[in-house]
């Protein structure tokens, strides 16, 4: 028998080799640890003690960890839902509106304002928020004396009545800016003729949108919704600075709660079991995506 | 001949590199110290009391150790209590280091093994001499890590406590007097409210909610309660006398006004600016703002003790720990001595701190004599409460939920002192 020199079908697999180990270091390996620490009871510090699915059926009866869910959904609506319907209004605004009748270059520093939130650090934009909302002397509430709306004025981080909305409704305005870019971009790659022969056909602008731009920008659409929702339901930062969950729970997230039980409680068990339901879920709703995205893609 | 084809050379290469990196980052140096330097972190503000006094001994131990060099790392509160774990449990651990005291904290690091036990150092050095009983209660951690007994796992330098500082210029304004009992304290709110000014600067979203809960709850309380409560001596009843009077009545104090319902999303720097800007006459908390306060009020201001309570929060401050992987034990004990000795122990007393070791007669600002006299009765009166988020860990974050339900009023207290009990009993050690 004679040695024969090793051969891959494909010499470029071979490049893949870097990245692949670089993706099991930062991820698969992690993520396996996490996995295995989310089955014992550990104070982060000492021996871990083995602990089975103990924390996941601690988990299942736990109201924070299925409230922080529900919180979660909400931030679906206010991170993915909103900014992609009102993405979508703004960006064929703009597209159509702006930009036909007032020129490229106004659409351009309205999409750039749009997307500024997005390039902020979400710290100092969640600081500047927590000023604008501040209960005594925030800018929000001076705005509402000032125009005789005193009376609606409001603790807005700090009434649990209100602190979910209103993180909701920050978010909303940092997470704007992308779909408008992303679908300002599609609307670009739309061919003009499609809209020439609708109009000629006596269609109005919402129809042409309907029915034209719309099927047009679906992948775009898909990638956005997909990306807003990882997005939302990862969210961390902004709850971290506006309101840490409180007042009372209102606004805690999985993320956060998964980050307060690892380094507040100390309790890096039951933390990771946290962190691994949130990722299965992320991956589960990513798979669903994108084969939701390649079918019709395929149907198309 | 072996032929190297171009892309496995490429590959090669990007796994040396990646090797590489791996190999910076997993370096553990492992070796002994050389005795030539120090690395120090804490985390007080260069202009703070501590901050100040901990610069000058880092002065006199270069003049004192000739050669050897100090490491000093600036680090974060934060970054500190989250990360002390893993930092100590590698061989990046500092010689030196300041930590926060309590069951959860030091008492955890301790019981894992993460700590020098100084006690040969603290005997050796007469370190215990210098400090009074109710302050070393938090220097000491048994073998579950519950402070109080057990061997030296840090040294204070300083101690802190809770007060109620007040706007002498607002008082006479208003005509409001400066109270010495309970009832007197209830009034001036009442009078402040009937003024329409809402008298207490509170933060319902950090701790000073919880220490006013915890500071009404002591008025009921004597060192039996405390040590039932912090050092597990009994067990802990939050439907007790105490705690059902504490929630009830700082619950009252929403409803009446005193506490403003619009608090409850407030930071504790709302509340220290709050005072600060003379919006409010009144703020209960701890004595690390005093050194602020000096510098800052715009007004004349006072502080005395809680009226009508024997006990207030307050301890030891942070220790200076030594991480058991430290490679320069030895400059880390004679740090820590230097920092005791009276010239440091002055520089805290003048810049608006609490020295445990000061010579009364070198403390020359009026202000700082008050502060110092008021710790000193304090501690010499065993009345060093510690702080309600110690006993279990997590606890901060269930207090400071639970206190916002009373100040929204989106739970009863009875509610909020069962949730109060399930955290505790789930969190404190069972034997």
């Amino acid at each position: 028998m004679s040695a024969r020199p090793l051969r891959l079908r494909n010499p470029y697999a071979l490049y893949l080799i870097p990245g692949v180990i670089a993706f099991l270091a930062v991820v698969i390996v992690p993520f396996a640890m996490n996995i295995y620490f989310s089955l014992t009871h550990w104070q982060g510090v000492g021996s871990p003690t083995w602990a089975g699915l103990e924390n996941y059926q601690e988990l299942m009866k736990d109201s924070r960890f299925w409230e922080s869910f529900r919180h979660s959904v909400a931030m679906v609506l206010a991170m993915a839902v909103i900014p992609t319907a009102v993405g979508l209004v703004v960006a064929a605004a703009l597209f159509d509106f702006i930009g036909k009748h007032f020129g490229s270059r106004l659409a351009g520093v309205l999409r750039a304002c749009f997307y500024l939130p997005q390039v902020l650090p979400i710290t100092v934009a969640g600081i500047v928020w927590s000023w604008i909302l501040a209960p005594e002397n925030g800018s929000l509430n001076e705005l509402l004396k000032a125009v005789g709306l005193g009376s609606l004025q409001q603790d807005w981080l700090g009434d649990p009545k209100f602190a979910l909305y209103s993180v909701m409704a920050v978010m909303v305005w940092v997470q704007l800016g992308f779909p408008v870019v992303i679908f300002m971009a599609g609307l670009q790659r739309v061919d003009p003729s499609l809209h020439e022969a609708a109009e000629l056909d006596g269609t109005n602008w919402w129809q042409r949108f309907w029915h034209v731009t719309l099927p047009q920008i679906r992948p775009e659409i898909h990638v956005v919704m997909l990306w807003c929702t990882i997005a939302a339901l990862k969210v961390f930062g902004a709850v971290y600075v506006l309101t840490k969950g409180g007042p009372a729970d209102a606004t805690i997230v999985p993320s956060y709660f998964s980050f307060s039980t690892f380094f507040e409680k100390t309790d890096v068990g039951y933390g990771s079991a946290i962190a691994t339901v949130l990722t299965l879920i992320i991956l589960a709703l990513t798979t669903v995506g994108l084969r939701f995205q390649s079918r019709s893609e395929d149907a198309r | 001949m072996v032929k190297v084809r171009r892309p496995l050379a490429l590959t090669a290469a990007a796994l040396a590199g990646v090797m590489l990196m791996t190999s910076c980052g997993s370096s553990d140096g492992g070796a002994e110290g050389d005795g030539k330097t120090l690395k120090l972190w804490h985390y007080e503000a260069p202009n703070s009391a501590m901050g100040i006094a901990w610069n000058q001994a880092i002065e006199e131990f270069k003049k004192s150790h000739p050669g050897v060099k100090v490491e000093f790392e600036a680090k974060g509160f934060e970054q500190i209590q989250k990360t002390a774990s893993m930092v100590l449990n590698s061989s990046n651990a500092p010689d030196l280091m300041e930590y926060n005291k309590g069951n959860a904290t030091a008492g955890l690091l301790a019981k894992q093994g993460l700590l020098t036990d100084l006690t040969p150092q603290v005997t050796k050095n007469g370190w215990d001499k210098l400090l009074s009983p109710s302050v070393t209660t938090t220097s000491r951690y048994d073998a579950q890590g519950v402070m109080g007994s057990g061997n030296w796992y840090g040294v204070p330098n300083f101690g802190e406590y809770t007060m109620v500082y007040y706007n002498k210029d607002l008082f006479a304004k208003n005509d409001v007097k400066v109270p010495t009992t309970f009832d007197e304290f209830e009034q001036a709110l009442a009078a402040f409210k009937a003024k329409g000014i809402t008298p207490l600067a509170n933060g319902g979203a950090e701790y000073p909610a919880h220490q006013y809960l915890y500071q009404l709850a002591l008025t009921k309380a004597d060192r039996a309660w405390v040590d039932s409560f912090e050092l597990y001596k009994g067990k802990a009843d939050f439907h007790d006398a105490a705690w059902t009077y504490a929630a009830n009545t700082l619950s009252d104090w929403v409803k009446k006004g005193y506490i403003a319902k619009t608090s409850s999303g407030a930071k504790a720097e709302d509340a220290g600016v709050s005072f600060i800007s003379g919006k409010s006459p009144i703020f209960f908390s701890g004595s690390w703002w005093y050194g602020r306060f000096r510098d800052e009020n715009k007004f004349k201001w006072g502080s005395f003790l809680f009226p009508g309570s024997k006990l207030t929060l307050g301890s030891g401050g942070n220790l200076w720990v030594v991480p058991k992987n430290a490679k320069n034990k030895q400059l880390a004990y004679d740090f820590i001595d230097i920092t005791m000795k009276k010239g440091i122990q002055n520089t805290l007393g003048n810049n608006g701190g609490v020295p445990v070791a000061a010579e009364p007669s070198a403390i020359t600002d009026p202000s700082s004599k008050e502060l110092i006299e008021n710790f000193n009765k304090v501690s010499s009166g065993d009345g060093l409460a510690f702080y309600p988020d110690w006993p279990v860990p997590g606890f901060y974050d269930v207090l400071v939920s639970a206190t916002q339900k009373l100040i929204t009023g989106s739970a009863s207290p009875d509610a909020v002192l069962d949730e109060l009990q399930k955290a505790y009993d789930a969190g404190a050690p069972t034997s």
